[in-house]
This record gives C-alpha cells, sequence and structure tokens, in this order.
C-alpha cells in the first residue's frame, strides 16, 4: 500500500484516569488508569486494528478518538489538529448497533444528515431520501428503506449502522467491536463487505476487536494493547499479499503467521487480565471487578 | 396439522368427523384445493366459538341482570334493580328527550379540558425534571406527597377555592390526570437507552436536537401508558365529582335520578359512564398502539 505519510489520526503520550465512585472499603473513592501513554500515528486511508484484553481501555481509547471524552495527559490530534469534541468529520459504529427503533432504516442512515451540514447547507428531505438509500445500497441493503429496526436480523442492522456512518461522509470511521454480536457465518460476510466499502471510499478505519482472527484479517497494521492500564505494546505490520484474487485468505501460511504472532502478544496480556479478574470499563468510567486503589497509589 | 385440529376438538360442538392427523396430511398432499376450504371452515369455527366464548361473560351478565331481578329477586327488589329492558328503555327516552347528551357534553367538556391541561402541563414538567437531576431531588419528595394524597380527598379543597362552578371539577380532573403523565414521562426519559444518547453524541448533537430527536421520540410510548392511565383516572374523579355538587353531567344525572327515585334513568347514567370509559379507553389504546408501532412486535403477535 502507498500512503502520503501525514498521520490523520496521531496519538500523543495519551493518558485517561477515571475516579471511581467511593465503595465501602474505598470511602475515598478511587483511581482506575484505563490508557496510560499511548503514541500512534495513522495514516489517511488506513485500516488499523486494535485488540487487548477485556478492560485494555479499548473502548475508551474509542470514545477518545470520536471526542466524547478528553484525555487527562497527551493530546489526541486529527488532520493535526486536537479533538476537543465530537465532529461529523469522524463516525463511531457500536457493537450494539445503536439504531434508532422508532425510524425506518433509510431515516436511520439519514439522521447524521438533518440539520445544517459542514458546509452550512441544509439537504431538502429528498436529497436525504436518496442518499440514504445510495448507502443502504452500498451496503447491500437495497430494497429494506422502510423496515423498521425490529424487521431486520443482527446483521442488517449493522449494514444500516454503517450505512447511517458513512452516509454524512466522515473522513474517519470508529468502530467499536462491530461485528461481535453477530453469528460466524454474518461476521465473515461483513468483514468482507467491510473491505470492499473501505477500498470504494478510502476511508481510514479504527477497528476495534478481540477477535485475533478478525483483526489479522481485516487491519494492515494490529495495534496490540496490554492489559490494565493499557498501553500500546507493538504494532505488527501485516502483510497478506495480494488480497482481491479470490481465496482462502485466511488458510494462507502467512495469515497464519500473522495470526500467531497476535496471539503470542496478547496471550500474556490476557492471563494478566484474567489474574486481576479485569472486564470492562463502563461509559461512566468504573469497572465492576476493579479492586479499589487508594487515591494516590499507581495501578499495579 | 395436530393443533388445529386439537383446539377444533375443543371449541366446536358440531365437528363433524374427527380426521387425525396423517389423514389431513394426505388429504392435503392428494387434492390441496378441498383441504384448504375443509381448513377455512374449521378455522371459521374456531374463531367463531373463540368470539363467543369472549362475548360468553358480557352476555351472561346482561341475561342476569334482565331475568334475575324478574325471577329470582322479591318484588321489592325489582324496584331497585330493574330488568335490563327497562333500564334500555330508559336510556331510549333520555336519548330521545336529548338529556343524555347533554349531561354527556357537559362531562365530556370537563374531562377533556382538565385531561388536556393535565397532559400538556405533566409532559413539560415531566421532561424538565427528568433532564435536570438537581430539579428532580428537590421537587421528587413533593410529587410523592401529592401523588399518594387521593385526588377525591381534595375535593373539599377544590370546591372551597374555586366554588362549585366549572374551575373547580376542571382542576380536579387536571389534578387527578396530572400524576399518572407525569411520572410516566419521568420514566420514560429515564429508560432512554444511554447508547442511542452516545450514538447521538457522537454526531455531535447539541442538548436541545438530542432531546428533540433522541429522548422525545425514545419516550413517547411510555408517556402514552401515563396517557391512557390518566384518562381512566379523569371520568372517574369527575363523575365522583359531579355527585358532589354539579347541575349538569352524568354524575349529577346518576345521582339526582336516584334522589327523584327515576330509578332506571339512574342505571341508565351509570351504563353510559360504563360505555363512555370504554369508548375512552379504547380510543387512547388506539392513540398508543399507533405511537408505538416501531416497537417490537412480540406483544400484539401474542395477543
Amino acid at each position: 500500500m502507498t500512503q502520503s505519510y501525514v498521520p490523520k489520526i496521531s496519538l500523543q503520550n495519551v493518558g485517561k484516569t477515571f475516579t471511581v465512585r467511593p465503595t465501602k472499603d474505598a470511602p475515598l473513592g478511587s483511581t482506575l488508569t484505563a490508557l496510560d501513554g499511548i503514541t500512534l500515528d495513522v495514516a489517511a486511508g488506513e485500516f488499523l486494528t486494535l485488540v487487548g484484553p477485556s478492560g485494555s481501555g479499548k473502548t475508551t481509547l474509542l470514545d477518545l478518538l470520536a471526542g466524547l471524552t478528553r484525555p487527562d495527559t497527551g493530546k489526541v490530534l486529527l488532520d493535526g489538529k486536537e479533538v476537543t469534541g465530537p465532529g461529523k468529520d469522524r463516525a463511531v459504529v457500536f457493537q450494539q448497533y445503536a439504531l434508532f427503533p422508532w425510524r425506518t432504516a433509510a431515516a436511520n442512515v439519514s439522521f447524521g444528515l438533518e440539520g445544517t451540514g459542514p458546509d452550512g447547507k441544509r439537504l431538502s428531505r429528498r436529497e436525504r431520501a436518496e442518499r440514504a438509500r445510495t448507502y443502504l445500497d452500498l451496503v447491500g441493503l437495497a430494497g429494506f428503506e422502510d423496515r423498521y429496526p425490529h424487521e431486520l436480523s443482527g446483521g442488517m442492522k449493522q449494514r444500516v449502522a454503517i450505512a447511517r456512518s458513512l452516509a454524512y461522509e466522515p473522513d474517519v470511521l470508529l468502530m467499536d467491536e462491530p461485528f461481535a454480536a453477530l453469528d460466524a457465518q454474518t461476521r465473515e460476510q461483513l468483514q468482507e463487505e467491510l473491505l470492499r466499502i473501505w477500498r470504494t471510499t478510502g476511508k481510514t478505519i479504527i477497528f476495534i476487536t478481540h477477535g485475533i482472527d478478525e483483526a489479522v484479517y481485516l487491519g494492515q497494521r494490529v495495534a496490540v494493547l496490554s492489559s490494565r492500564p493499557g498501553r500500546l505494546k507493538e504494532i505488527v505490520p501485516i502483510n497478506l499479499g495480494d488480497r482481491t484474487r479470490d481465496g482462502d485468505v485466511r488458510s494462507d501460511a502467512r495469515f497464519v503467521e500473522h495470526r500467531h504472532k497476535v496471539w503470542a502478544l496478547l496471550h500474556d496480556e490476557v492471563l494478566k487480565a484474567q489474574q486481576a479478574g479485569h472486564t470492562k470499563i463502563l461509559p461512566d468510567g468504573t469497572a465492576p471487578d476493579e479492586t479499589p486503589q487508594p487515591i494516590s497509589g499507581k495501578a499495579a | 396439522m395436530s393443533a388445529p385440529t386439537l383446539t377444533t376438538n375443543t371449541h366446536s360442538t358440531t365437528q363433524t368427523s374427527v380426521t387425525s392427523p396423517t389423514a389431513d396430511d394426505v388429504t392435503l398432499r392428494r387434492s390441496p384445493a378441498p383441504a384448504a376450504g375443509l381448513s377455512r371452515i374449521k378455522s371459521g369455527l374456531v374463531n367463531g366459538g373463540r368470539a363467543l366464548w369472549r362475548a360468553g361473560a358480557i352476555l351472561l351478565f346482561l341475561l342476569l341482570w334482565e331475568l334475575g331481578p324478574l325471577y329470582l329477586a322479591p318484588a321489592s327488589t325489582r324496584v331497585f334493580l330493574p330488568p335490563l329492558h327497562e333500564v334500555l328503555a330508559a336510556l331510549g327516552s333520555l336519548i330521545a328527550n336529548g338529556q343524555l347528551q347533554n349531561h354527556l357534553g357537559a362531562s365530556l367538556t370537563r374531562s377533556a379540558s382538565g385531561f388536556g391541561i393535565a397532559v400538556v402541563s405533566a409532559v413539560v414538567l415531566g421532561l424538565l425534571v427528568a433532564w435536570y437531576g438537581a430539579l428532580d431531588r428537590f421537587l421528587n419528595p413533593l410529587l410523592e406527597v401529592f401523588r399518594n394524597t387521593a385526588a377525591l380527598a381534595l375535593l373539599p379543597v377544590f370546591t372551597l377555592l374555586l366554588g362549585i362552578g366549572e374551575t373547580s371539577k376542571i382542576s380536579i380532573v387536571a389534578y387527578a390526570a396530572f400524576f399518572p403523565v407525569l411520572l410516566n414521562t419521568i420514566a420514560g426519559v429515564r429508560t432512554v437507552d444511554p447508547l442511542l444518547i452516545r450514538a447521538a453524541r457522537s454526531l455531535g448533537l447539541s442538548n436541545f436536537t438530542l432531546f428533540q430527536k433522541v429522548i422525545l421520540p425514545s419516550a413517547v410510548p411510555t408517556i402514552f401508558t401515563g396517557i391512557r392511565m390518566a384518562g381512566t383516572s379523569s371520568i372517574l374523579v369527575l363523575i365522583a365529582a359531579e355527585m358532589v355538587g354539579a347541575k349538569a353531567g352524568l354524575g349529577y344525572l346518576i345521582v339526582n335520578s336516584q334522589m327523584s327515585f327515576l330509578i332506571p334513568d339512574m342505571y341508565a347514567g351509570i351504563l353510559a359512564v360504563s360505555l363512555l370509559g370504554l369508548a375512552v379507553n379504547y380510543l387512547l389504546v388506539g392513540v398508543e398502539r399507533h405511537f408505538s408501532r416501531w416497537r417490537t412486535a412480540v406483544g400484539s403477535r401474542n395477543s
């Protein structure tokens, strides 16, 4: 892949600490370091996958990129400018689809098109419907415009969610384990579709997953995070040769080799995380499993 | 195939031939057309049976009302509990001379105004309370006190302060209808899926747009449940208020007929009240369903 190396996204020594609500054991409250000293550049048009054990701060990192939270240390840069809040230059795709159940597929896709756009223009109802149709078509859902989310399968819902993110034409797609809730067959199908969409649209994609296979299959590079506090352990460049030819990439020797490498990197971290009993950090910054630490103490 | 056969057996006594499931399967495979006709007749019988069963309790009740006073009760009771046909006749003449329409109109005007005031103010306050946590913590204890004070216990207060005219009746209806709407609005806003809020926030939506496009539509079904409950309680309270002091309305019709010893008229009034309640409830259920169309159809499939 040839890319002009101007980083689209640049993380510079990014750290995030949460204050945990006071509990019986720690009446003063405690802190939880989710991310620590992450430095990472992502090129424009790159597909980067991010793996890490549970509680390694993957979702926190995505929230920082989306501008839903601000880092405590360091900077998150987008096109060289610091990210200060959410914006339509980035789109988030969530694991649980996050479709608006009272809106049809087409109305969901055009959600981000309502109101004034970045150029100060307002799309008419007809233009929005047109755009929604185009993007539903792109994700292979032509003819499903008028269906409500509860009438769609999990895979179709995630397709709608992807179409919704693409519809307002962001540069960056942030995906938080988007295929984790799908069955294996649907997941493989959507992975392939995502690669196709990535090739046709040229978006920069940051894709969080806990599946090593998925990370290696999709990413041009795989970033491996350590167990809590999340630090960048290693970035594994993936080279699977010519991906466009038909064939079972997953059985390719190079795929197996890359897969093993990521597995080995992740294995120790997963063990560490399991021994510490880490699970997901909730959006409000609490981790139900976390052993309370005194507020001054550093994370072990 | 076995399921319909079973239901036919339990619901229809006029079934001519008991066919085993396997025999049905064979018929189906050989000649689909007659089998389809047969199953249509069967399902017709099943549906008819079900409708009869559903109406059964009502019919039985009406029959008891008609025959009980005539044959079971002593003659003295018959005066206080006239058979159904006398009540229906009274209802007919009340409609013919326009009295019922007058009373119904008075009641409807009052309950609709009170109900309308309650819905608008309760939805607005509910949205504010649910959105601003501090306001909620401040108001909640007071709201709990008012909510648990039976509306009718305050009827004398309303009458003393606002007189026996329309204002006091509309006010008490509004009071009674206010709390179900308020509490459901608060609950509806609170139970909005946080993921949807995150998704909307990631698009950089302002608070107001978030409210208008995510929180309100998501809370609408819960709000309508409150509105339906409010509809029922507004009629209930209104009738009681009209019984205490009014010159028109269904509650007045009932009490006045009792005092004038026009017992069939009294029952006609009661019947009108229950029909009005049913109609209001059906109307509101319909509206509620219309606004909740997008909800998973699990409930409607089972009913």
